[in-house]
């Protein structure tokens, strides 16, 4: 569809090249006293009607006007003798009378004398010269060439980029493939089809098709489900925007690698209750920061003082101490010695609820009771006593080409390697229980905690929306009382107002109940 | 690694679950064609018409495939019209008033 709307775009272009060069020919006949006249271009023209002697009378009048009034058309003067006016021309201009006073144009008198004689003369033809020969030439429209140039770099860039990227992706889908099929029974789904593929018997599963999906130019989706240990897991390859001319510019000031992004869904069950992440630094300072459930439960950064990672590169935001050593184990060092730089950052979490900005978006996401109906209800809904949390395990890698070899056969390469990191990693954070009693201990008070305050607020909110609702119930009751013009109805409801006014003012008093002896 | 593969545990895909970035450019750039082609339409100035253009190329070089396609298909036919437009009205060559 995209490189049907290209083709559309460039008729369109085309089209409205053509538009503007037919309307550089229209006449601007406020500038044509202004035209450069060359001496063949003017011709008598034979009277064909009143109205278009006028018309003609009056061009032939202008010009001449125009060749008296102006200095630098002397020339004309030198070859007047070469117009001829047809005598038969009627001129209904007051103007014409100086025209064609006998004194002043000198060889008026030889065309008089000469016109019985001369009885085919021929006619004024005056050419319509196009208004951007006339004032203008091509040169002085730079500015839109400047334009018309950089739109079409821009196209050629967005369509090598788009290219580059569909293939980067093509080669990271190839490159994982068989390892994909044979952990996973459900590759590749849009969740719009009724059934799907693995279900389908029908249609040939031919293993070439790319069973990605595009997102966008710049964003390759892969859903895989039906395994041990997860409910499904999501690779997303989120490339570079190479379609895009700017962002390839703004690229070169601030680098940004393409990264093959892998997210492990876990059941409440298959996973135990922690939070924890490794990251490089400057990407750990990101995400301890935008990052909620990071920011809630991981109190501070550490630098890892392990084999590999003593370099000071990795950071380690962890909720409960044990974790660490278990999760980052020999394999994890060893890949990170093997692939350095490669690994962005490794994020465990039994409370995702993803990033901080969007966390209003989220709390409105389908944790809401059956019969929402009214928006007073929806809204109601909304704040329910529930986190949408996830349990989720996330790795994310760069895609950099390695020992000068290229980006894309880099990664046909290493594509496989990447994805058996992630299983080997998706069954250890399955395997993986405390040991520790206190561990288990800390991780159930942080997450009443956290519960308590997410309670707090849904409350607040509550108690506002309410508060909110009787208030504009109030104003509404106000503007109907007082457009009733009733006087006696708006001083009770008044009065109403001030008795609830003084008891809302008055400290709220316990009563006690004595009981009688 | 065959038993790893578990039919039971099969679970359709939720567009919800892609991670959310930031990326606002598709609007932005959306709401700049727009405003920059009404105001060479009305305003007839022709460089607002241009910058209008370039808004709707990038925005459509930049739109997710979820979006709707005629939301980008009308703001580049709005600037291109604009363009088109403005010229017919003056064919006089461009300028831009902050180097002249």
């Amino acid at each position: 569809m995209r490189s049907s709307m290209t083709i559309l775009f460039i008729l369109f272009n085309l089209l409205s090249y053509f538009t503007w060069s037919v309307a550089k020919k229209i006449k601007d006949e406020d500038f044509s006293e202004f035209d450069d006249f060359d001496e063949d271009e003017f011709v008598v023209e034979p009277p064909y009607s009143p109205g278009a002697n006028q018309l003609s009378s009056k061009t032939q009048s202008n010009k001449p006007e125009v060749a008296k009034v102006d200095d630098s058309f002397q020339s004309l003067s030198s070859k007047s003798a070469d117009i001829k006016v047809n005598d038969e021309v009627t001129i209904d201009d007051e103007d014409d009378d100086l025209m064609f006073d006998e004194e002043e144009f000198e060889t008026s008198d030889g065309y008089s004398s000469s016109s019985p004689a001369t009885s085919t003369i021929p006619d004024l033809k005056i050419t319509e010269i196009p208004a951007n020969l006339t004032s203008n030439h091509w040169e002085a429209y730079h500015c839109e060439a400047i334009m018309l140039l950089l739109l079409l770099g821009y196209l050629i860039n967005f369509l090598l980029g788009r290219s580059k990227n569909a293939r980067l992706a093509d080669i990271v889908y190839r490159s994982q493939r068989d390892l994909l099929e044979r952990n996973f029974c459900l590759v590749g789904d849009n969740g719009q089809t009724r059934t799907t593929q693995s279900a389908d018997d029908s249609t040939v599963n031919d293993s070439t098709t790319n069973k990605m999906q595009k997102e966008s130019e710049s964003l390759y989706i892969l859903w895989c489900s039906g395994r041990t240990a997860i409910e499904s897991m999501l690779m997303e390859v989120r490339l570079a925007k190479r379609q895009c001319l700017f962002n390839s510019l703004a690229a070169m000031i601030k680098s940004s690698n393409d990264m093959l992004i892998y997210t492990a869904d876990y059941s409440k069950e298959d996973m135990e209750t922690f939070v924890f992440c490794l990251a490089k630094k400057h990407c750990a300072a990101k995400l301890h920061r935008d990052m909620n459930d990071l920011s809630q439960f991981c109190s501070e950064r550490k630098t890892s003082d392990k084999r590999g990672l003593n370099n000071g590169n990795y950071q380690i935001l962890s909720e409960i101490g044990e974790v660490s050593s278990a999760i980052i184990d020999n394999r994890v060092v060893d890949f990170i010695e093997k692939y350095p730089d490669v690994l962005e950052y490794i994020h465990i979490s039994d409370q995702y609820t993803g990033m901080k900005i969007q966390n209003d978006t989220q709390q409105s996401s389908p944790n809401t009771t059956p019969n929402a109906g009214s928006t007073a209800q929806q809204q109601d809904a909304s704040n329910t006593s529930e986190r949408s949390v996830r349990h989720v395990l996330i790795i994310a890698f760069n895609l950099v080409a390695r020992n000068s070899r290229s980006l894309e056969i880099t990664t046909e390469t290493v594509g496989s390697d990447y994805l058996r990191f992630v299983l080997q990693l998706i069954d250890r954070v399955n395997s993986f229980r405390f040991t520790l009693k206190e561990s288990k201990n800390k991780a159930i008070k942080n997450r009443q905690r956290i519960e308590e305050q997410f309670l707090k607020n849904v409350y607040q909110q509550r108690q506002e929306q309410a508060q909110q609702r009787r208030e504009e119930k109030r104003r509404a009751e106000k503007e109907k009382i007082m457009q009733s013009d009733d006087p006696e109805r708006q001083r009770k409801w008044e009065e109403k107002e001030h008795k609830r006014e003084m008891k809302r003012r008055q400290p709220k008093m316990k009563q006690m109940k004595v009981k009688a002896m | 690694m065959e038993a790893r593969r578990q039919p039971a545990r099969i679970h359709r895909f939720r567009p919800a679950l892609i991670t959310q970035t930031d990326d606002a450019l598709p609007e932005y750039m959306n709401l700049i064609g727009m405003i920059c082609s009404m105001c060479a339409l009305m305003l007839k100035i022709k460089w607002c018409a241009w910058i209008a253009l370039f808004a709707a190329i990038v925005g459509f070089a930049n739109a997710r495939a979820t979006e709707d396609t005629k939301q980008v298909l009308s703001s580049l036919m709005l600037s291109i019209s604009a363009v088109v437009i403005t010229y017919m009205q003056n064919p006089t060559p461009m300028t831009i008033p902050f180097f002249q």
